[in-house]
């Protein structure tokens, strides 16, 4: 047990530092505090709605995936320590571990559960921007018609600029230059 | 091995006698303030703070690996799994949910049952046996020892155990992305 | 020889404050080291950037971090209106306690004699070794989500949320291909896994002029995807989309202001120095390098090589720019967890130094990677359809 003690030291000295270091800030820093240095900080704009209630389920997917590759790499372990006196014997076990560890990560990645793009298209959208030409690096700006082209069908936009089949649709965002 | 080395293991166990009564205390309290305590974030912290503890009894019982496992596992995963669960259902950022219910009295009595059952259990199993708690110094260690027993002695559980832990990746990814 | 010779002979108050001596150098130098990694970031990014970076504080600006941290002392320690107060003042703690602790097992070479008591240049060295550093970083993983879930402000609880999942995602990858490591060393010691890289590597019988050194003794692969781990976790450019600032406003520190905001950005910095510090263990054969004039110069190697590593970080931050999350997310699950898993096995079937198994295993290795490439096939179009399907939905809606 003797040989934990210098964790033991260096985590009271770590923690004490902390806890010392805040304290003497508390008490050496000015203290005069109003309404709008305790709001919540968003860039100035003084929030006038709840934060989004919920979180994508992705999050939790991740997390729970994690728990399971997490016992998985605690299991290679023991077996990477012992891996020199296992030998051959060793290395078909954690073959057919790691089929195992294979098939489950194959399944995962064709149903799509690690996939986290934006919301793609089956079609892919035109080319709204040219590429860089070989003369300069700067991008040129495409024209206002040709940016709406690729987002989606409404009513008076331009006639030549077809309107892609599977976009989706997101009515409430009329881009500023059309309506209004 | 002279008298003072003998003083020193008495020392030594007497140093993780202290060591198991301030972890054992700190569990208890923690676990009380778990199920008192009416925030989210707070319960799962405090259930933090007694895993941390149950570690914490299996390096005092020179289980270094397992203690090691229980950190990764359960406070490196399973409490941030947790997390991202309340994330994910509660509102995040609101507080003073009212987590009560009338049905804590039953909840305690089922408690106690459960804890006298344990108690009962381990003192017919255990009683009057002497655990020796004594690292291996002998050149390996602990994580090599185990390492023994589950690729050498035990191995067709452990293909088993990767074959359910295959099994339960499937569930949840199926029973998370039909929502 | 696994453990610190130290405590062979049990405990008693002269070992008691050697130990207590080595505790308070660790905790100095780690912090001294901090400072100066601030101030070497700043004035290197400078010297990329075409300017000239900080120089006012000190000769070359070298007590600019010095300076800035004493400001910080000096400032408000504004409590946001809806923060949850204990968690808020505890998160920082939970952040700047695992940076520090890292460094105790990471050795810097060699033994010295205090008073008749030999010790290692480590400060400790437990038989779960590398496994501390793992368990380690996953606790770090609660100061991040605590600061963002207690600020009660969406744009840090966004970038909480954002590293925590970023930081568990990596931390998969580098406990793989840490493992390679320890299929070779056979230990968890760090000594040990220090140790065993010395001397000239042996490749079938033939001495190669290289270093034994883990680098190249488990092929490169599990040294690349340790250290784009390592940055991951760190946080580091160009996996910074914590505290992207176009897009969370800072994340999951925006709402700390004075030594809280300090001690995160200590945590941060330590972070790279004793990360590096693993690293040089892990694979660069830690204090490992030729003698000098006869003498064994251990700590000098060591200093050299984590030296490389800080100026490495610090280039990658001035060279790339950001990924882009789902980038992020599918280069830790997609690429580097079969990558690490595929290099654990054929560093292991190399071990057994047998033709057949190291064919084998390479042949597995490629029909794996034509299973791996036909999944990502397939997940691509069924997420595509899925969108379409959503798309749809939305449209009818």
């Amino acid at each position: 047990m003797a040989q934990y003690l210098p964790i033991v030291v260096l985590m009271v000295l770590a923690t004490g530092f902390a806890f010392v270091s805040l304290l003497a800030s508390r008490i050496l820093g000015p203290k005069n505090p109003n309404s709008a240095k305790s709001a919540p900080y968003e860039c100035g704009i003084v929030p006038n709605r709840q934060p989004a209630q919920r979180f994508p389920v992705r999050f939790y997917l991740v997390a729970m995936i994690f728990v399971i590759f997490d016992i998985e790499i605690i299991f290679i372990y023991p077996w990477a320590v012992m891996y020199h006196q296992l030998g051959t014997f060793g290395l078909a076990e954690m073959v057919a571990f790691s089929i195992a560890v294979l098939v489950a990560f194959l399944y995962l990645i064709s149903g799509g559960a690690l996939d986290w793009g934006p919301v793609k298209r089956l079609s892919p959208a035109e080319i709204i921007t040219r590429p860089y030409t070989g003369s300069a690096t700067i991008r040129r700006v495409p024209r206002p018609e040709a940016l709406l082209a690729g987002i989606e069908p409404m009513e008076g936009s331009a006639p030549d600029a077809p309107a892609a089949p599977s976009a989706p649709a997101e009515p409430d965002r009329v881009p500023a230059t059309t309506g209004h | 091995m002279g008298g003072s080395h003998l003083a020193l293991v008495h020392g030594l166990n007497v140093a993780q006698q202290i060591a198991f009564f301030a972890l054992a205390g700190a569990m208890v309290l923690s676990a009380l303030r778990m199920v008192t305590t009416k925030n989210l974030v707070h319960a799962a912290l405090y259930l933090t703070v007694v895993l941390a503890g149950a570690a914490g009894l299996y390096i005092l019982l020179a289980a270094e690996f397992i203690a090691v496992t229980q950190v990764l596992v359960y406070i490196g995963a399973i409490v941030v799994l947790m997390l991202f669960g309340l994330f994910l259902t509660r509102a995040p950022l609101g507080t003073g949910q009212d987590l009560d219910n009338n049905q804590r009295w039953l909840a305690a009595i089922i408690a106690l049952f459960l804890f006298g059952v344990l108690g009962v259990t381990l003192q017919k199993g255990f009683k009057g046996t002497h655990v020796n708690a004594i690292p291996i110094t002998d050149g390996g260690s602990n994580t090599a020892a185990i390492g023994v027993s589950i690729f050498h002695d035990f191995v067709v559980p452990f293909e088993v155990a990767s074959i359910l832990l295959l099994a339960a990746l499937v569930g949840a990814v199926v029973i998370a992305r039909r929502d | 020889m696994p453990g610190d010779p130290l405590f062979n002979n049990g405990l008693n108050l002269a070992v008691a404050l050697i130990v207590i001596i080595k505790a308070i150098i660790v905790f100095v130098v780690v912090l001294v080291s901090v400072l100066f990694m601030v101030m070497f970031e700043r004035k290197v990014i400078g010297h990329m950037q075409n300017r000239i970076g900080p120089n006012r504080a000190g000769p070359f600006g070298s007590l600019q971090s010095l300076a800035d941290g004493t400001k910080l002392f000096f400032k408000e320690a504004l409590l946001p209106a809806k923060a949850d107060k204990r968690i808020y003042r505890l998160a920082p703690i939970l952040a700047v306690v695992p940076a520090f602790l890292v460094f105790s097992i990471v050795p810097i070479g060699g033994t010295i004699t205090i008073a008749h008591h030999v010790t290692r240049l480590q400060l400790v060295d437990p038989p779960w070794g590398i496994l501390f550093m793992l368990m380690l970083s996953s606790i770090a993983v609660y100061g991040v989500m605590l600061a963002g879930w207690s600020s009660g402000s969406k744009y840090p609880l966004l970038g909480a949320v954002r590293a925590s999942a970023q930081m568990i995602s990596y931390e998969a990858a580098m406990g793989l291909s840490i493992a390679a490591v320890v299929v070779l060393s056979g230990s968890l010691h760090t000594s040990a896994i220090a140790s065993g890289q010395h001397g000239l590597l042996h490749f079938r019988n033939h001495t190669v002029p290289l270093p034994a050194w883990n680098l190249f003794r488990t092929w490169v692969v599990p040294f690349i995807i340790f250290m784009i781990a390592v940055t991951a976790e760190m946080h580091r450019p160009p996996f910074d989309l914590v505290e992207a600032e176009e897009e969370i406003a800072g994340g999951f520190n925006a709402e700390y202001s004075s030594l809280g905001f300090a001690l995160f950005y200590l945590a941060e910095f330590m972070n790279v120095v004793t990360m590096s510090g693993v690293t040089v263990t892990l694979f660069l054969g830690g204090p490992d390098g030729p003698r000098i004039l006869g003498h064994s110069v251990g700590p000098f190697w060591f200093v050299l090589k984590l030296f490389a590593f800080l100026y490495t970080y610090v280039w990658l931050r001035a060279t790339l720019p950001r990924f882009r999350y789902d980038q992020l997310m599918d280069l830790g699950w997609k690429r580097l967890i079969p990558a690490s898993l595929g290099m654990l096995l054929f560093v292991a079937a190399v071990r057994t130094g047998s033709r057949g198994w190291v064919i084998g295993v390479m042949v597995g290795l490629v029909v794996g990677a034509i299973a791996l490439m036909r999944a990502l096939s397939v997940g691509a179009r069924t997420t595509e359809v899925e969108a379409a399907s959503i798309a749809r939905a939305g449209r009818r809606a």
